[in-house]
């Protein structure tokens, strides 16, 4: 951890702690209505000063679980822990959370000098101009501090948010879909401002997001989410190169995985379309299997000779530039394949090409269940 | 050819001179009422009933509505009653702002079973008859000893100005976002604080306009307090209707000038708020 000079005035880096999640659930019950289970039991163990991502698609639980992390919605059952006090039964102001809105929730009548201010003045802190002054130069936007958020522009609302969030020193922070209001440009500058500031300030911290390229370039390590369920918590790599089940593999990564069904052969390759073969490194399977194989478009090249390998015919090439990806048709399937090219390699509509992949990057899924075949 | 327009320029078809002749047409239908009470209440005693235009215009019923010979006329003080009004008005509106701001803020911000229910129970007070209750309510009066008093007037226009304050702030707490509230709650606020200090401030544009509403609903009202006063309570509307008769003869052109007084406060309220009444009207329908 990074040292921080200290004075009366700094925030001082607060010791992070861990953050633990025990079996939380959440059920909202209404009577003459079906009751519904937003968060089906998760477990999360956050290591102090980490940064994880709970990446999902909209409706899968995730705003739910930061919810109820910050006291905003009641726990139905679990447990949450922060070091090692239990937070689950406290309301949100005793919990010592610092949150970052999606909507950023800055007061507009106040400029964003007391918008600062205003949490601290709620504890009754004496040293609140010393310590806005100084998180506003930490934060660089001392010359933000006499404008209203009306005045301010989306990644400037963003930084004030976050200021506003952290100038208690929490020391877990949530934010809630950090980059989703800003432009590409701002969202890139804005997404590394992020990261350095965990760094240095060395929060726990939990961001929300359900884009992809956010959560890997942010995060320490992921969450997947989906239907009220850790899908698979790991780091990138982990996530990206071994995926748990099916959801993690279509929801992760970018071109999108492609997904084929196949049957497991008497040699135990897995057949693909009319002619396609492809080993996989799976052991447990057994001749006769359906599977669903998932290949990532990085992942299949070109086959050698005497490769189990699918040949494909080249409907659409786009080059772009650093690499190149062709739409192939594989005979015997109804879905087309994406294939990522290396930037030298150009294909023309017709080519006939023979693909194949590494086994331990032929992933395969159950196709009743999207567990992961192993 | 089309013709290149000017910025500005409107394009001149068959339809829209229709269309404007149409507004034109309705605008006077509308303010011609106006205009002949306006008459009527600059003429005197002998013109009233006369129906042409040309006659030497007078003050006097203006001067006569709030002399001691209108109240010999009517038995009312016309002054008298248009201070009542402002008392029975500004109570009904304070009472339903103290009751129903926070009403409105938990209807904005919660669900509930029945919640929907009882915002609709407490609208259909706005387009229920009156009358339906005015009968239960004289006897109630009578029994309580409230009948022709400043507080059971204030108990009974609340009910005209709460539903209103109520369903008007309903839709501005809605509009405000809860995260703003949620951040004072994580910053240590307790929940009352948070709806004081964060809230509150936020939806003042809505409160002054639902509050005038308001005042404005409960000046017109008229059968309450024509059947739940006598004298000592009598609100403006009734006592404009005095100048009709009791005497053996009907003042029209003092009514008129009565009329006019009376619509007074209510008309300069309307303006000066105009720009949220818009809003208020359509009880938040419209984004602001």
């Amino acid at each position: 951890m990074t040292t921080t000079p200290t004075s009366a005035t700094t925030p001082s880096t607060t010791t992070a702690k861990s953050l633990v999640l025990r079996d939380l659930h959440k059920n909202y019950v209404a009577r003459g209505r079906e009751s519904f289970h937003a968060v089906k039991g998760i477990d999360l163990d956050i290591r102090p000063g980490e940064l994880v991502a709970l990446l999902g698609p909209s409706g899968c639980g995730k705003t739910t679980t930061l919810r109820m992390i910050a006291g905003l919605e009641t726990v139905t059952s679990g447990d949450i822990r922060i070091g090692d006090r239990s937070i689950a039964d406290l309301p949100p102001g005793r919990r010592d959370i610092g949150v970052g809105f999606e909507s950023y929730a800055l007061y507009p009548p106040l400029n964003v000098r007391e918008n600062l201010a205003y949490g601290l003045k709620a504890r009754g802190a004496k040293d609140a101009d010393a310590r806005v002054r100084a998180m506003a130069e930490r934060l660089e936007m001392t010359e933000l501090l006499d404008l209203r958020p009306a005045a301010l522009s989306s990644g400037q609302k963003q930084r004030v948010a976050l200021a506003r969030a952290l100038i208690r020193n929490p020391p877990v922070l949530l934010l809630d879909e950090p980059l989703s209001h800003l432009d590409a440009a701002q969202r890139q500058r804005v997404r590394r401002e992020l990261k350095v500031l965990q760094r240095e300030f060395g929060y726990t911290t939990i961001v929300i997001t359900h884009d992809q390229l956010e959560a890997l370039s942010l995060a320490d390590r992921l969450a997947v989410m989906d239907a009220g369920v850790i899908q698979q918590f790991g780091t990138a790599d982990e996530i990206f190169d071994d995926p748990a089940n099916l959801f993690v593999a279509d929801f992760v990564g970018e071109p999108k995985i492609n997904l084929l069904e196949g049957v497991v052969d008497e040699d135990g390759t897995v057949r693909v379309g009319r002619d396609g073969r492809l080993r996989s490194a799976a052991r447990s399977i057994r001749p006769g299997q359906a599977v669903t194989v998932g290949l990532r478009p990085q992942d299949s090249h070109l086959a050698a000779d005497g490769e189990p390998s699918v040949p494909a015919e080249v409907v659409v090439f786009e080059d772009l530039l650093e690499f190149g990806l062709g739409t192939v048709r594989v005979e015997g399937l109804d879905s087309s394949l994406v294939v990522q090219t290396p930037a030298d390699v150009r294909w023309r509509r017709g080519d006939v090409v023979r693909l194949s992949a590494p086994p331990q990057r032929v992933h395969l899924f159950d196709p009743a269940t999207g567990a992961r075949v192993r | 050819m089309a013709k290149e327009l000017k910025p500005g320029q409107r394009r001149v078809t068959a339809g829209s001179v229709v269309a404007d002749l149409m507004i034109v047409a309705w605008f006077v239908f509308s303010l011609f009422p106006l205009l002949w009470m306006l008459l009527l209440a600059l003429k005197n005693d002998a013109d009233q009933t006369s129906t042409y235009f040309a006659f030497s215009p007078t003050f006097d019923n203006f001067v006569t509505v709030l002399s001691q010979r209108g109240q010999d006329l009517t038995s009312v003080d016309f002054g008298q009653a248009m201070w009542t009004s402002v008392l029975n008005c500004v109570g009904a509106v304070l009472v339903s702002l103290v009751v129903g701001v926070p009403a409105a803020y938990a209807a904005g911000r919660w669900k509930y079973r029945g919640s929907e229910n009882l915002m609709f129970q407490m609208l259909s007070f706005r387009f229920a008859p009156e009358l339906m209750v005015i009968v239960p309510l004289f006897v109630i009066y009578n029994t309580l000893g409230i009948f022709d008093t400043k507080v059971g007037m204030v108990w009974v226009l609340q009910l005209v100005t709460m539903p209103l304050v109520v369903w008007i702030l309903r839709s501005y707490f809605q509009d405000l976002s809860p995260e703003l509230e949620q951040a004072a709650l994580l910053d240590g606020y307790t929940r009352i604080r948070a709806f004081l200090t964060v809230a509150l401030p936020l939806v003042r544009p809505g409160i002054a306009a639902s509050a005038l509403l308001a005042f404005i609903f409960a000046w017109n009202n008229y059968v309450f307090p024509l059947i739940l006063t006598d004298s000592a309570a009598t609100t403006v509307t009734v006592a404009v209707t005095k100048f009709l008769g009791g005497g053996g003869q009907a003042y029209y052109n003092l009514t008129a000038a009565a009329a006019l007084l009376g619509a007074l406060p209510p008309l300069v309220l309307a303006l000066t708020i105009q720009r949220y009444l818009v809003r208020g009207l359509s009880f938040g329908a419209v984004k602001a």
